[in-house]
């Protein structure tokens, strides 16, 4: 959960600043509300190939986490709709609306703009120009500020957790499972928590859960401890669990790197948001998998439906799963791949649910 | 830069002629390792991206993205202007030979300071602006002084003592922010925003171009005709050229290296007051002024770059100007460099980097073109002040 760590410092500065909203207004360059609007010019995209940019959080597009995922999305587009595809990578959070303009000012026919952070940045964008489509990865759009042009990309983090949890419950020897969280005041975090928890009892109602979150500290702190992310998953190893599911920016990692301490002993972990067998190497002999957000496919749909004329504006929900196996492969069972598999697609249709409230009520 | 000082012409210019030409001497190395830098930037895009193109398209957008519009250029200016303060804070102690690494420190605490006036008082702007910009000034200059005292009273010397206080000062920031300082109504750590009596005026408003470059040019000329033409200042450079031969004049070491610190601190917390009353953020078309507010991660380094810019400048402080206009130009260049060639945005740190290591070795620059040593006068007494010395 890298990304909270992110979040929380850049919201500081979110909604950089900038130009686009002011100079598009004044700029005559500009178009003014071109009127071959929306859903009149259906068919005018239809074989033509689409300008697609991407404008990445703090960081960059080999990041391993968000940013990546989210341009390997851009570039499965320009390989099977021929798209062409530019991106620019933000340096200072300050120039989160001088990156998106870039793509503005030369008329691009979809922007992505990856993270919670720059969402204000893209809001103001998509309203200064309402022929371009943006695409907002992990930007919920509230009630009020929807607009047509403008879709943004979430994910249910309860069903990753869920999913996390059934698997966890399965594969558990001790039956006894722990989960390490950096707070439950963050809800996404939260969300992952209680899916874990849900899944497990759904699963194995026997087994015993220690789930921890680590809200006694300030919001400052929560993400950026792994010190007590390891010691509360080696406490929770000495208590009996042989899994802990991490969550959390570092503070999960620590959990992660608690069970790669006791590898000799055969515990297990499982990683949060992206695969993180390959982010924190460290625990790679210990990952059984990774609750993950499928960003590709999901930035992927969104270009493929502007390119087939089927954009939809408005919230859009992104698939969950679990990442790979890795080392951990012969653990898992042909006969857990299938539940697990008919879990995934139940809880897509929703023929399962996890009953968890969107926040922490 | 150093292209203005060759074109003399005829009549009172004349006498300006020996001047410019000293300028230019004094700008003739900088500026060959800017080119140098340049170079090796170009031939490293071209051996990474296999394409000399490319590498030519790459400074083509470099240059579009930092000067090819009024708008570009606008936002060269506002990264322009922390960067002349720092490089300023980082050249005044250089000239009382020391090595102030804590500008990143000082201009967190200036920030920090200048927020809390802005966003705490209610009051007319033509009297909030100057306090706040008074505050920034007051949290660098104490923040800047410790290490000076520290280095007076006990010898411990400033490289090592500015950047601890560098650590210090960005946890005392965070704990700050997540605590008595922070907006109640914000899940992120950051102040309320500022009082709009408080923000600096904007030059152009459309183009989010805002005072504190003017500031920023009068502060120069006022640390060069402090560092020239007063007392104090020449105290100032006798002490960072000879301590012994000062301390044998009369002069206070020991009040001297608090002194510049301090001042340098100062100048640097100016920087953090220039981000927090003059950047916008959250420009929006509902606020198209946007806000002013002082948050967690906003330096983004300008801190840092500034020993840098010092150096590149030869410590003067028309020569920071230079040297910060160029940093500036860099920061503000490499999204469109980047959005034209699709090249890392690294490339600008590792040419900052190759002008930093030119300058400091400029040897392997007077080798390449052939250029005679560094006279006495050229060379950098903060280079080669010795460690661990107490001056008191």
């Amino acid at each position: 959960m890298e990304r909270f760590v992110k979040r929380r410092e850049f919201l500081a500065l979110s909604l950089a600043a900038t130009l686009s909203a002011t100079l598009a207004a004044c700029g005559a360059a500009t178009p003014t509300a071109t009127p071959p609007a929306a859903g009149g010019a259906a068919g005018s995209t239809g074989g033509k190939k689409l300008k697609v940019g991407l404008v990445t959080d703090v960081g960059s597009v080999n990041d391993k986490s968000f940013n990546q995922s989210s341009y390997e999305g851009i570039v499965r587009a320009q390989k099977e709709l021929g798209s062409e595809i530019k991106y620019v990578e933000t340096k200072d959070a300050k120039d989160y609306s001088k990156n998106i303009d870039q793509f503005v000012q030369e008329k691009y026919d979809v922007i992505v703009t990856v993270g919670f952070a720059i969402g204000e940045a893209t809001l103001a964008a998509a309203k200064a120009s309402p022929s371009i489509k943006f695409i907002g990865v992990d930007q919920f759009i509230a009630s009020g500020a929807e607009l047509p042009n403008l879709a943004g990309l979430t994910f249910e983090e309860d069903k990753a957790g869920y999913l996390a949890g059934a698997l966890a419950a399965m594969v558990t020897k001790t039956k006894n499972l722990g989960g390490v969280f950096a707070t439950d005041t963050v809800p996404p975090v939260w969300r992952f928590g209680e899916g874990y928890r849900a899944g497990i009892k759904a699963t194995d109602p026997s087994v015993q859960i220690q789930i921890i979150y680590h809200s006694d500290v300030g919001l400052d702190k929560t993400f950026t401890d792994p010190a007590w992310g390891k010691a509360t998953a080696l406490a929770m190893f000495d208590k009996g669990a042989d899994i802990v599911f991490g969550g959390g920016g570092n503070t999960g990692n620590g959990a992660l790197a608690g069970a790669a301490e006791r590898k000799d002993k055969g515990v297990l972990c499982i990683g949060v948001d992206t695969d993180q067998y390959e982010t924190v190497t460290e625990a790679q002999p210990v990952i059984l998998t990774s609750a993950i957000k499928l960003l590709t496919p999901g930035v992927f749909n969104l270009v493929k439906a502007v390119q087939d004329n089927a954009f939809k504006s408005g919230n859009v929900v992104g698939d969950v799963g679990l990442a790979p196996f890795h080392q951990q492969e012969s653990k898992v069972t042909a006969e857990m791949k299938a539940r697990i598999d008919k879990l995934t697609a139940d809880l897509k249709s929703g023929a399962v649910k996890t009953g968890v409230p969107p926040v922490k009520p | 830069m150093t292209g203005q000082a060759t074109t003399a012409g005829d009549g009172p210019a004349r006498q300006l002629w020996p001047l410019a030409r000293r300028a230019g001497q004094a700008a003739l190395v900088p500026a060959l390792a800017i080119f140098t830098a340049l170079i090796l930037g170009a031939i490293l895009i071209w051996l990474t991206t296999g394409s000399l193109a490319t590498a030519l398209a790459a400074y083509g957008g470099l240059w579009e993205g930092a000067l090819g519009s009024p708008r570009a250029l606008a936002g060269t200016l506002v990264r322009s202007t922390p960067y002349i303060f720092t490089g300023l804070a980082v050249a005044l102690a250089f000239k009382c030979g020391l090595f102030n690494i804590g500008a990143e420190g000082q201009l967190a605490l200036g920030a920090v300071c200048a927020a809390w006036v802005g966003y705490r008082f209610q009051m007319p702007g033509l009297l909030h602006v100057p306090l706040t910009i008074l505050a920034g000034i007051a949290g660098g200059f104490l923040w800047g002084m410790v290490p000076g005292i520290l280095k007076a009273r006990t010898g411990a010397h400033e490289v090592i003592t500015t950047i601890m206080m560098n650590y210090l000062a960005l946890q005392i920031v965070q704990i700050l922010l997540s605590g008595p300082l922070k907006d109640p109504r914000s899940v992120a750590s950051q102040t309320p925003a500022l009082a709009p009596t408080s923000w600096l005026p904007m030059l152009i408003p459309s183009l989010q171009l805002h005072s504190g470059v003017l500031l920023a040019v009068l502060v120069a000329i006022a640390v060069w005709w402090f560092l020239g033409r007063t007392i104090w200042g020449f105290e100032l450079r006798t002490v960072g050229v000879n301590p012994a031969a000062a301390r044998y004049a009369g002069m206070s070491v020991a009040r001297n290296v608090v002194g510049a610190m301090a001042l340098s601190g100062a100048l640097a917390g100016l920087a953090g007051v220039v981000e927090v009353a003059g950047v916008a953020l959250d420009v929006t078309t509902v606020t198209p002024t946007g806000n002013r507010y002082f948050g967690l991660g906003f330096s983004s380094g300008y801190g840092f770059d500034s020993i840098a810019v010092a150096l590149l400048g030869r410590g003067n402080p028309f020569g920071v100007i230079g040297a910060a206009l160029l940093f500036g130009g860099l920061r503000a260049g490499a999204t469109r460099m980047q959005f034209n060639t699709q090249v890392p945005g690294e490339i600008i740190s590792v040419i900052q980097a190759l002008i930093l290591l030119l300058i400091a070795a400029d040897v392997i620059v007077r080798r390449l073109y052939r250029l005679r040593a560094a006279t006495a006068d050229e060379a950098q007494p903060a280079l080669t002040s010795g460690w661990g010395e107490k001056v008191a």
